[in-house]
């Protein structure tokens, strides 16, 4: 499994929702591979089948038909590895259980490795070592959501599934969450080591600013549209949203966005 | 001057004064009638023919007491672990739960302190049947709110939990158990009172200990200021019960809303 050189492969994904009054169908025909260590965006209108397509590639939804292999293998075995960090829009953590207690849940589920990161190194990693302590209810959205990026990383996944991570903050608390993920997702010393991100958002700046690579997804049922590369150089800072490069990709982007959805 | 003890001492004020005025004035009022119609106590004791008749014995009404609290708390543990047993295995099984949901809500319906004479039947004068008609009492509040319980979990954390392949038994240990503690406190807020009822009437059948018995024969005989001794000591246990939960729910849910709210 290790000489696939692709980390995520998509092969016709399709998927419709057979549970409502009315067969929807959200995914069509959707292919993708995504090398490790890469960046990648997914951007689109809402109800486009995002979300959909991320719960897919975690295993936590089987597709009407396609095929996802990670590591040249169907998710689950990602998932019994404990391969795969998610975070969702809502920070989703367990209430009664400190920030030090949330970050230590994914090591007491049975199977854990060894090679999981610390609590303390990972809050660390976050800027939350003050707030170990803390009740989930004590914290900011910005701080809350903080929380679940370093419970996602406490395995030590090699694949970070993050959908609409910083959608629900407000606009300064994102900015600046996006240049702290850059930076915690850059920390790994080797290249090599960096993991393969698949970034769900709404916004362009972000998709531009964070990704190597942005997938366009439009239309109902959703198919991919357009897969760009995003040629700036790292590591990246807030300057770069007032250069000329960034400006042109946002305006393709845009373009590509508007486009579709008329 | 202690501020915490002076912060007490307001609460006290604040939220113990206004009711205990209201029951001041209750039994006030009732004194009063009594005494201006010239109610004959067979009929209805004034107050204080209630309370002298009370503090004529006090300890034979508290050991009555304390055998109606026994079997019920005793009724509310059997009946609970029942339900709570039961809703574990319908939460994780949809055909578990079609099946025996109609049971339940038949249970429901049907008003089932009308089968104590036959656990008195079945069960002999022990305290059997008074534990046994608790439970009943308790079971159906209990499994259907354990059964919301163990179903209402954040589907986020659900999902994260999935993703590591966690095992349906630490998904129930990590998350269903503690979603549930809000659902079981508010069962229990039903259920304790209920077992309470469930005691009394299996009492009032057997004749020989407890405060159904206590009433029972009281009315019999038309003892009224014991009577209504044993029914002020019932609602004294009452309002202690919704105390101590009140309490222990504090502590143990500290992170929910529902606590954090009324702080
Ligand atoms: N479990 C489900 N059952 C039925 N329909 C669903 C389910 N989940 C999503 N859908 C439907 O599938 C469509 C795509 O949903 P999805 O959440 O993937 O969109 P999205 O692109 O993530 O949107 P947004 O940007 O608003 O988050 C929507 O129309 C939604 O109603
Ligand atoms: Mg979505």
């Amino acid at each position: 499994m290790a000489n696939e050189t692709q980390h995520v492969r998509l092969r016709g994904l399709s998927h419709v929702f057979t549970d409502g009054r009315e067969p929807l169908h959200v995914l069509d025909d959707v292919s993708m591979d995504v090398p490790h260590g890469q960046f990648t965006s997914i951007i689109g209108p809402s109800g486009c089948g995002k979300s959909t397509l991320l719960r897919i590639v975690g295993g936590l939804l089987a597709p009407s038909a396609g095929s996802v292999r990670i590591d040249g293998a169907p998710p689950r075995d990602a998932q019994r590895r404990h391969d795969i960090g998610i975070v969702f829009q809502e920070p989703a953590l367990l209430p009664w259980r400190t920030v030090a207690g949330n970050v230590r849940l994914p090591l007491e589920i049975d199977g854990a490795r060894r090679r999981g990161t610390e609590a303390e190194s990972l809050l660390n990693l976050v800027g939350l070592s003050e707030f170990r302590d803390y009740y989930p209810h004590q914290l900011s959205g910005g701080m809350a959501q903080r929380v679940a990026i370093a419970r996602a990383l406490a395995v030590d996944p090699t694949l970070l599934l993050m959908d609409e991570p910083f959608g629900a903050l407000d606009e300064i608390t994102r900015t600046a969450m996006r240049y702290e993920l850059l930076r915690i997702w850059a920390s790994q010393a080797k290249a090599a080591a960096r993991k393969t991100v698949l970034f769900v958002t709404h916004s362009i700046t972000e998709a531009i600013v964070m990704s190597d690579r942005i997938i366009v997804i439009n239309g109902r049922p959703g198919r991919v549209v357009a897969d760009t590369a995003v040629e700036l150089p790292r590591p990246r800072t807030q300057e770069i949203e007032r250069s000329a490069p960034f400006l042109d990709y946002a305006d393709h982007l845009r373009g590509l966005l508007d486009g579709a959805a008329a | 001057m202690n501020g915490r003890l002076s912060s007490i001492l307001r609460g006290v004020a604040v939220y113990g004064l206004p009711p205990a005025i209201a029951f001041a004035v209750v039994i006030g009022l009732w004194e009063a009638y009594v005494a201006w119609r010239d109610v004959s106590i067979l009929v209805v004791p004034a107050p204080s023919d209630v309370w002298e008749r009370f503090f004529d014995d006090p300890g034979y009404f508290w050991e009555q007491g304390w055998w109606t609290l026994y079997e019920a708390t005793l009724g509310l543990i059997a009946g609970s672990a029942v339900a709570i047993t039961l809703a574990v295995i319908m939460a994780h099984s949809r055909p578990v739960e079609r099946g025996l949901l109609p049971l339940a809500i038949a249970m429901k319906v049907t008003p089932l302190v009308a089968i104590a004479p036959v656990l008195i039947i079945i069960f002999g004068f022990g305290t059997t049947p008074k534990i046994f008609l608790a439970a009943l009492l308790c079971f159906f509040p209990m499994l259907v709110n354990a059964l919301i319980g163990f179903r209402d979990v954040d589907s986020g954390a659900l999902e994260f939990m999935r993703s590591l392949r966690a095992s349906p038994w630490s998904v129930f240990w990590k998350l269903r158990v503690p979603s549930s503690l809000p659902y079981l406190f508010s069962a229990l807020r039903i259920t304790y009172p209920l077992a309470l009822v469930g005691a009394v009437i299996a009492e009032w059948f057997t004749g020989n200990r407890g405060l159904g018995f206590v009433v029972y024969s009281a009315a019999q005989n038309l003892r009224t200021p014991e009577l209504f001794s044993a029914i002020a000591v019932l609602a004294v246990i009452g309002v202690v019960i919704n105390i101590a939960l009140s309490l222990l729910e504090r502590r143990v849910l500290f992170w929910h809303e529902s606590v954090r709210s009324t702080r």
